[in-house]
């Protein structure tokens, strides 16, 4: 492979002067004045923007699960989990996000297991007041979201890899569950109650010596998408996340 | 070293921290005799943000958008040799496509780079035109971005054994109307306002020579090494990712010449290595042809990365980037040691500079392309 412009340009200077510079600019002059010109005017007509776009963070509320998994991926820490009301009256714990502090990574939109949060195309973030830049659950929906924004989490197995197996796309959330270490168990029922999907069951596995029941977790593999909230409420560390490679 | 000197007061100069020919925040003091520089001092640090330590303090998934920041005309590459650093640790082997995908994004990040450096050194050489010509260029390839990752440019695009996502529809249609009208229209008419102009080419040409061998001794790396007669270049003399299955030319101009290269010379050196990078970007798509869309660009890895210290090191625009890493086994690095290409050329500066014309300052600290986010970080 040969170079492209130094056989061309070689060391000692050949140009002509200044009579091609001036030539190409004054191309470039009449040119432009013949096509019109590529300015966008800018608070009348804006710039179109494809629709992954990573502008600020957007919120389907109906999909939400209140999970967290956000607050924990998001590298400012920006996100916190606030309760408002649904559309029904209850309390739900849903993400509210500080603009002002986030970096527009996309990690909450990457991580989300039910693709409620997601990129929006809204680039317009100024404000007159910090407070203002604070955006509560029902102010992150984005009017024009769409499918393309939604960005989908495609992680390969090694091994799945290793076997030859290439078309089975997961995710952390659809394989990573959370393992009990039985002896520490103390039947404090703190896992079952944090659970935003409702998918650990306590169940009767014994008797103590004092005739009271022992209650376990069992968690349905199911319903579970790995938001550890189980395993950072747990008080004795009983629970752990197990990872699949 | 110019011999005459000339028998009036020495004094030091302050070039810097704001300065028209400082781009980012540093200072280079000189001591002047008359118009002779005969002693400079680089200083650094005004932008200094703690990034190593606030590493220690991050999963290894959150310091990917930070090491964006590094740098903000070569963000790919920087994200890019982290995620290197931990698949070393992991011993992981990246997907074919992620591969590719990734050498894609940084020959863009290296295109664009160069043509910021282009319209700054326009700006240093008193040639306005070429600086919002290389800007309007610069353009094309930030749309890209958008494309391929979502922003322009804190990218955000490699990830820990793969890359974020896998090309859009018509991607390749798009980068590579880009890339054939930045070769054949784009670029040359830059180029006639730089290459061809006398008067532009006549603040670089016969300044500072600087010998191979110094250059190499000073530890400079990259296009301004290259300048100078020294062939090295990561991508192909310790290829990562697919660079080993691309057949590509490093520029390197005055290899034999005991003499060594001008500032012309390290100006030339990076505007074929933009050709070079379009010829890569070509190659890399006629590669992932024959790969099916459907093939996995990215695999999962554990959140812990097993103690121990990892090296890796991968070609940036203006040289060799480093990031050495020590895990002490949990997800949290213990130790994130970054070595920027800049802060080992800048710390030459003193030698650059030496015995040059003050007027000439800025036309040999514009070859090595400063950029202070990563040299203080």
């Amino acid at each position: 492979m040969p170079y492209k412009m130094l056989d061309k340009y070689p060391k000692k200077f050949r140009g002509t002067g200044i009579i091609t510079p001036m030539w190409a600019s004054l191309r470039r002059t009449f040119l432009s004045t013949i096509h019109r010109s590529m300015t966008i005017m800018y608070p009348y007509e804006k710039e179109w923007v494809p629709d992954n776009y990573r502008g600020r963070p957007g919120l389907i509320f109906d999909r939400c699960l209140g999970c967290g998994i956000c607050v924990r991926a998001c590298p400012t820490t920006c996100i916190e989990l606030v309760e408002v009301a649904d559309d029904d009256g209850n309390m739900v714990k849903r993400p509210q996000v500080n603009v002002g502090r986030c970096m527009m990574c996309g990690y909450c939109a990457e991580y989300c297991p039910v693709n409620a949060m997601t990129t929006t195309t809204d680039y317009e973030l100024a404000e007159f007041s910090r407070k203002d830049l604070i955006y509560d659950p029902r102010r992150l929906a984005f009017e024009g979201t769409n499918e393309m924004m939604e960005v989908h989490l495609e992680e390969h197995l090694l091994s799945n890899l290793a076997k030859g197996v290439t078309d089975q796309p997961t995710a952390f959330y659809k394989t990573d569950r959370p393992v009990l270490e039985e002896k520490k168990c103390i039947s404090c029922m703190k896992c079952s109650k944090v659970c935003p999907v409702e998918a650990i069951e306590m169940v009767v596995v014994g008797k103590n010596d004092k005739g009271r029941d022992i209650k376990h977790p069992k968690i349905d593999g199911e319903k579970c998408v790995s938001c550890e909230n189980c395993v950072i409420a747990c008080p004795k560390s009983a629970l752990k996340i197990e990872e699949v490679l | 070293m110019v011999e005459e000197r000339m028998n009036t007061d020495k004094m030091w100069i302050t070039m810097g921290p704001q300065h028209p020919f400082s781009h980012g925040l540093w200072t280079l003091r000189v001591h002047a005799d008359g118009e002779i520089i005969t002693d400079a001092e680089p200083e650094i640090g005004y932008l200094h943000r703690g990034w190593e330590k606030e590493c220690e303090n991050r999963t290894y998934a959150k310091i990917i958008p930070m090491a964006d920041r590094l740098c903000y005309s070569a963000s790919m590459t920087w994200s890019h040799v982290f995620c290197k650093v931990a698949e070393e640790a992991l011993d992981i082997e990246v997907p074919e496509r992620a591969q590719y995908l990734r050498v894609i994004a940084d020959e863009i990040c290296r295109i664009q780079s160069h043509l910021m450096w282009l319209a700054a050194v326009g700006t240093d050489l008193g040639n306005l035109t070429v600086f919002l010509w290389a800007l309007r260029e610069r353009e094309f390839f930030l749309d890209l971005n958008i494309r391929l990752c979502g922003q322009r440019l804190t990218t955000n695009y490699p990830r820990i054994g793969g890359v974020r996502n896998d090309m859009p529809y018509y991607f390749e249609r798009d980068c590579m109307r880009c890339v054939e009208r930045f070769e054949t229209v784009g670029l040359p008419e830059i180029m006639k306002l730089a290459t061809d102009s006398s008067p532009f080419v006549g603040r670089m040409q016969g300044i500072k020579y600087l010998t191979a061998k110094d250059v190499a001794n000073w530890g400079v790396t990259g296009p301004a090494m290259r300048g100078c007669g020294v062939d090295y270049d990561v991508r192909r003399d310790d290829p990562y990712d697919a660079y080993g299955e691309i057949d590509f030319e490093v520029p390197v101009l005055n290899k034999n010449n005991p003499k060594g290269g001008d500032a012309y010379d390290r100006f030339l050196v990076r505007l074929e290595e933009m050709y070079q990078s379009c010829e890569i970007i070509r190659q890399a798509f006629q590669k992932l042809q024959s790969i099916p869309k459907e093939a996995p660009s990215r695999v999962k890895v554990p959140r812990c990365i097993p103690a121990g210290t990892h090296m890796a090191k991968i070609e940036d625009p203006r040289g060799e980037s480093i990031m050495y890493l020590v895990s002490d086994g949990t997800e949290k690095p213990w130790r994130l040691k970054v070595r920027s290409p800049i802060f080992v050329n800048v710390s030459s500066s003193k030698h650059m500079v030496d015995g040059v014309r003050i007027a000439d300052v800025p036309a040999i600290m514009a070859m090595i392309d400063m950029c202070l986010g990563e040299t203080d970080r």
